[in-house]
């Protein structure tokens, strides 16, 4: 690994596109450009040719992007197909019937549908629970469908069938009938091979829909550095704050969505593994918002299902906490006379008074400055300079309101937004069960490390980390993430008759004779460069010491091997002996560097087949496998 | 005293960041997937007089009636008999309750040897004995056939567990290790939150906390004081009608009169059904929470809830109607059944004050069907699942189809896990077409739930309304379809009324269909983009 050049890492936010270039003898430099909505991977080039020029030529790209998620929040998202089982096209509409909030009439109870009814097409079909096909697939109700779907112009569609993690054959016929007509298919079981029909229905429609969006950016941007003088490498950023290869984005784009508060997580964690800190808090303040998320032994805690706009989506993304408040949130009375400071905000235009760009609101970033904690001499963001006279008078009816001195009012400023991010770290720790004090706080994002101090002494922490480079900080996350892929498998667990091994090895083997299909969804791709970067990733996915012993075991990775892996190992640990049923969702997380990167010290490539239950005590090391119980028969004695 | 601006607010997030972790450990700790799964707990935070401060992001149901739990225990028990470290255990619908699952716990907190406050959490236990599994029983006459009754008892103590009297509890209910290890959980909850509660005073001192505490419920008070005087001086009445009562086949009506004076409002329930034989009575606590809930919704929203929130806002009831039933009277479906159709009158009365705000009448019944098996090994299965229907319209738009209204939000069970986990088959999940009430605004749709029954023997219970009453229209709008449960559909089907229990043979079908909302404003003004879209989606079938 001698290539010439340096290695990039482009964070693209919605206004500007953050690169961090590292040489590997130890140089970096940082740059920002702005953001081209219109032409994104145009954006990304002109930011290399800007690298190139400061730093030398481009040997690797990293790339963490807010496209995905814009183009969901804007619904600028392709026309969707849905096909399910007969009987239950409406899963979509229906969901889980709880409304997200319990006094607001005037507000809507559920989101519209992702797929208009008239798109919800249904097949003739059934699996049961185990995985047992009670009706075969009706292929021949296809051609209707398809034609129907054609003249509406549906471009992508989406497959969900119940059942199908249990036994995946449905959606894989069905994936093969409609494939030749529609330029992109989402497949349920490929998705989110987990149980809970509505929660995977909407994940597989949602990345359905930003296929076609998602397949244009990339092939644009792997077409325009493929015609440069040399091929450059890119990975993308994922949701729960690894790396993944093209061919992975481009079939689950979706897996993107989380990546711009997953890069600065990314960083926190490489920090945390680089500084040997086993318990730390990414905390993100930015001007809007507060992004707090738990960094446990180098690994970001990540949760299982998140919202996006109002739908929920299955896949693992880090479990950051976001709260409205930030250096631009807005301080105002409350008519009982009550001190309150966001959640609105006055972004980055006005901004805060002292920007001087019209802003009259006092804000945080205002208060900040009053107090002492910003620096009026400095240039901030390449052109404001900060003005206190302006921040001086827009506290100043607050000020009058209260009584206060100015400094006692900024003061209360503080203070009040303090007390709101208290809360988000409370929460992010406690629902995890850990305690505050244990923790090392790594503060970024434009006001972070201008809060950390007194947030840090309110929760009893005694350690903070303030990062070189914060500024640029979501960059650096892409650069030093690891490669890495999450895979589920939902696997119904029978406590009498035990699991046998006959049986296990049965299952092991209707893995193997499964389409071959590694965790990471990566699919043997027929351009050569790309074949051989999968076959790359899948050398360092093997744990080093263990590649002799069993070589083959640990590449063949699928979800069934996986399944009758940790069943193996934890089904008798796992299941309490009163229960006869039990669902257990079988979670594995395969981690390595990426193929050009061995020069870097984070995350040293290895799968830890070592799994247990879920819980505070996690096991030690940048990978891990987990078990995690899930629901139950709800068994009373008679 | 004179608070400085920014201690309240830092106070004020320190208390809801309590509640709302005494939830969370709840939720993590707890043993059965009512609490772990569906969220069905809720948690509070009161002064040494009981009364509200902060609450959990919970069920409005709990949050209304655990505003008077702490108040009527300090009437049953003496303060001097109160002790650091104490958790009292309650459910007695009399002592500040709902009905008997719905199990709270209460731990006294002291400063100094003073005490300060209450952190409660209220649970609802998946079986609290009584004669079926699951402790719903639709013929139960009295309140003793509906399970064990806890008068407050201190099953925690300083010097741990009491052991002798949480046994007493545990040989009185179904499934004792899950039931323990749920009541553990709340004990841990309330542990926390005391330690956290005390913590706060030393940082902040008793007089700024207690301070801080009157200020609270001033500025809710405030607040809702100044919603009120937003509305327009008078008297409205309105009503709406329980089905039956499961014991006796006739409607039972629920009637309130409303006024409005100043900056304070009056419901007076004079007119209301007497106490029924069957399990559809309540108490006053809930009757309470329903106003409560019903003035948040239609004018103080964002509005703190606290006691001092509720200070404007006066409910009475005479003795002896279906809202304050003797003690003796059963209540389990009183707690989600009657409650709604509270807030169904009281919105009925309000419509022609406040048109822009009502919404139409929907689901407000929490559609419970229990569906019990005997598995192989003697042991029971029990799904208890919650069905929702077509929301109401309101004067700005269509109601949400298959969804939770008002005092109830419980997720329904997804169908791979029933398939999975009980000896049931779906058949099929749909829209029920055209159910929604016609208007200007249509309500949403219900929707159709098929199971089909595999086991042998299945004993099914049903705890619902709006099967016979249907779910009315405002302004024009026209009613929503009423719920209808069919059993073997076909030429020797059977209709299954709301409140019963059916034994279920192999293969048997029930199909259940739920209500749709009613419109809003009169059909003919419905705009033609809406027309057009019913017709390209199908909606009114």
């Amino acid at each position: 690994m001698t290539t010439a050049g340096v290695r990039v890492g482009v964070d693209v936010g919605g206004t500007f596109t953050d690169l961090v270039a590292w040489d590997g003898a130890g140089q970096m430099s940082t740059l920002k450009v702005p953001t081209t909505p219109d032409n994104p991977a145009g954006g990304v080039l002109a930011g290399l040719a800007a690298v190139a020029r400061v730093a030398g030529p481009c040997a690797s790209l990293a790339h963490g992007t807010t496209l995905v998620t814009n183009a969901i929040v804007e619904r600028r998202v392709g026309v969707v197909g849905l096909v399910t089982t007969r009987g239950f096209r409406d899963v979509l509409e229906i969901g889980r019937m709880n409304r997200p909030h319990l006094y607001r009439l005037d507000l809507p109870a559920k989101p519209e549908p992702l797929v208009p009814r008239r798109l919800r097409a249904e097949v003739s079909e059934r699996i049961g629970p185990d995985g047992s096909v009670l009706a075969a697939l009706e292929l021949a109700e296809l051609p209707d469908i398809i034609r129907h779907f054609r003249s509406e112009g549906v471009e992508s569609v989406a497959i969900c069938l119940l059942h199908a993690y249990a036994n995946p054959a449905h959606e894989q016929a069905l994936r093969l009938a409609l494939a030749p007509h529609f330029p992109f298919v989402s497949v349920s079981s490929e998705i989110n091979a987990e149980f809970r029909e509505y929660e995977r229905t909407s994940t597989t429609v949602l990345n359905a829909a930003v296929m076609p969006l998602a397949a244009r950016y990339l092939d644009d941007l792997v077409a325009r550095l493929a015609s440069g003088e040399r091929a450059v490498p890119i990975h993308l950023l994922h949701s729960a704050g690894g790396m993944m290869s093209v061919e992975a984005a481009r079939a689950r784009p979706l897996t993107m969505a989380m990546s711009g508060p997953a890069a600065g997580v990314a960083a926190a964690a490489h920090l945390s593994r680089t500084l040997g800190l086993p318990r730390a808090l990414a905390f993100d303040m930015g001007g809007t918002t507060t992004d707090v998320c738990l960094v446990a032994d180098g690994v970001p805690e990540t949760a299982r299902q998140r919202k996006l706009g109002d739908y929920p989506v299955r896949l693992p993304a880090v479990a950051v906490e976001s709260i409205g408040a930030g250096g631009g949130s807005v301080a105002w009375v409350e008519t009982t006379g009550g001190l309150k400071v966001g959640p609105r905000s006055a972004g980055a235009a006005p901004g805060p008074a002292c920007y001087g760009l019209g802003g009259h609101e006092p804000t945080v970033s205002d208060a900040d400055l009053i107090l002492g904690y910003l620096n009026p001499e400095r240039i901030y963001g390449g052109s404001i300079r900060l003005d206190r006279a302006r921040a001086e008078a827009a506290l100043d009816p607050l000020r009058r309101r209260f009584g206060l001195s100015l400094l006692d009012a900024a003061h209360a400023v503080v203070e009040v937004a303090n007390a709101n991010m208290q809360r988000a770290l409370r929460l992010v720790s406690v629902q995890r069960g850990y305690d505050l004090r244990e923790f090392t706080l790594i503060a970024y994002g434009g006001a972070g490390p201008v809060h950390a101090g007194a947030l840090a002494r309110d929760a009893g922490i005694s350690r903070i980390v303030v990062p070189a480079h914060s500024g640029a900080f979501s960059a650096l996350g892409c650069l030093v993430s690891p490669l890495r892929y999450d895979a589920v498998q939902t696997s119904r667990m029978q406590r009498r008759p035990p699991l046998r091994r006959p049986e296990l090895r049965a299952r092991d083997r209707r893995g193997r004779g499964e389409p071959r299909r590694a965790a990471d969804g990566v699919r043997a791709a027929p351009s050569p460069a790309l074949r051989l970067r999968d076959r790359r990733e899948r050398r360092v996915h093997q744990p080093p010491g263990d590649r002799a012993a069993r070589p083959r075991r640990r590449h063949a990775a699928g979800p069934r091997q996986l399944e009758s892996r940790v069943a193996r190992r934890h089904a008798p640990r796992l299941l309490p002996r009163d229960r006869r049923h039990h669902d257990a969702a079988l979670r594995a997380r395969l981690a390595g560097d990426r193929p050009n990167d061995s020069r870097t010290s984070a995350g040293r490539g290895r799968v830890v087949d070592d799994a247990r239950p879920s819980g505070p005590a996690l096991p030690r090391g940048s990978a891990r496998q987990s078990v995690d119980r899930g629901r139950r028969v709800n068994e009373v004695d008679p | 005293m004179n608070l400085h601006p920014a201690t309240l607010e830092v106070v004020r997030n320190a208390l809801y960041a309590i509640a709302e972790e005494m939830s969370v450990i709840v939720t993590r700790s707890a043993r059965s997937p009512l609490l772990k799964e569906a969220g069905d707990l809720s948690s509070a935070l009161t002064d040494a007089e009981g009364r509200l401060i902060a609450q959990g992001r919970d069920i409005p149901i709990h949050l209304g009636v655990m505003g008077f739990t702490v108040k009527e225990f300090l009437k049953r028990v003496p303060r001097e008999r109160l002790r650091e470290g104490d958790v009292w255990f309650l459910n007695l619908p009399e002592v500040g309750g709902n009905h008997l699952p719905d199990v709270k716990a209460v731990r006294p907190v002291f400063v100094g040897g003073r005490l300060v406050a209450f952190a409660i959490n209220l649970a609802h236990w998946a079986d609290i004995g009584g004669a079926v599994p699951g402790s719903y029983v639709p013929s139960a006459t009295e309140c003793y056939q509906e399970g064990l009754r806890i008068a407050p008892i201190p099953l925690f103590a300083a010097d741990g567990p009491q052991r002798d009297a949480i046994d007493l509890v545990l040989a009185n209910l179904r499934g004792r290790d899950e039931r323990e290890g749920d009541m553990f959980a709340q004990f841990a909850a309330n542990d926390v939150a005391a330690r956290r509660l005390q913590e706060l005073f030393a940082h902040h001192g008793g007089d700024t906390i207690g301070a801080c505490f009157e200020r609270l419920h001033a500025e809710s008070e405030t607040q809702m004081r100044a919603a009120i005087r937003a509305l327009p001086d008078g008297v409205w009445e309105g009503e709406d009608w329980v089905d039956d009562d499961g014991v006796d086949d006739r409607p039972i009506r629920i009637h309130v009169r409303v006024e409005i004076a100043g900056d304070q409002a009056r419901f007076d329930f004079t007119g209301t059904a007497p106490q029924t034989r069957g399990p559809v009575n309540t108490t006053y606590y809930i009757a309470c929470s329903a106003v409560y809930y019903a003035m948040k919704a239609l004018i103080a929203p964002d509005v703190p809830p606290n006691d001092g929130c509720y200070r404007p806002l006066h409910v009475h009831v005479p003795p002896g109607t279906v809202l304050s039933a003797d003690p003796d009277r059963p209540v389990v479906g009183g707690n989600h059944e009657t409650s709604q159709r509270v807030v169904d009158a009281i919105i009925k009365a309000l419509a022609p004050v406040l048109p822009d705000r009502v919404i139409a009448g929907g689901p407000t019944t929490s559609g419970v069907l229990i569906f019990g098996a005997r598995q192989p090994d003697g042991r029971w299965a029990i799904l208890y699942e919650v069905h929702g229907g077509g929301e109401g319209a309101t004067a700005a738009k269509d109601g949400a189809s298959a969804v939770r209204v008002h005092m109830s939000n419980v997720m329904n069970t997804p169908i791979e896990v029933i398939e999975g986990e009980y000896p049931i088959m779906v058949e099929e999940q749909a829209l029920r077409l055209g159910s929604g009430g016609d208007g200007a605004h249509r309500g949403g749709l219900g929707f159709r739930r098929a199971y089909r029954i595999l086991a042998p023997e299945l004993t099914l219970t049903s705890m619902l309304d709006r099967r016979v009453v249907p779910p009315y229209g405002l302004a024009g709008g026209r009613d929503g379809a009423p719920f209808r449960i069919t059993l073997n559909p076909g030429p020797r089907e059977r209709v299954i009324r709301g409140k019963e229990t059916v034994q279920l043979a192999a293969n048997d079908l029930v199909v259940i269909e739920t209500c749709g909302g009613g419109g809003y404003g009169p059909p003919a003004e419905r705009p033609v983009d809406l027309t057009a879209r019913d017709r390209a989606e199908d909606y009114r079938g």
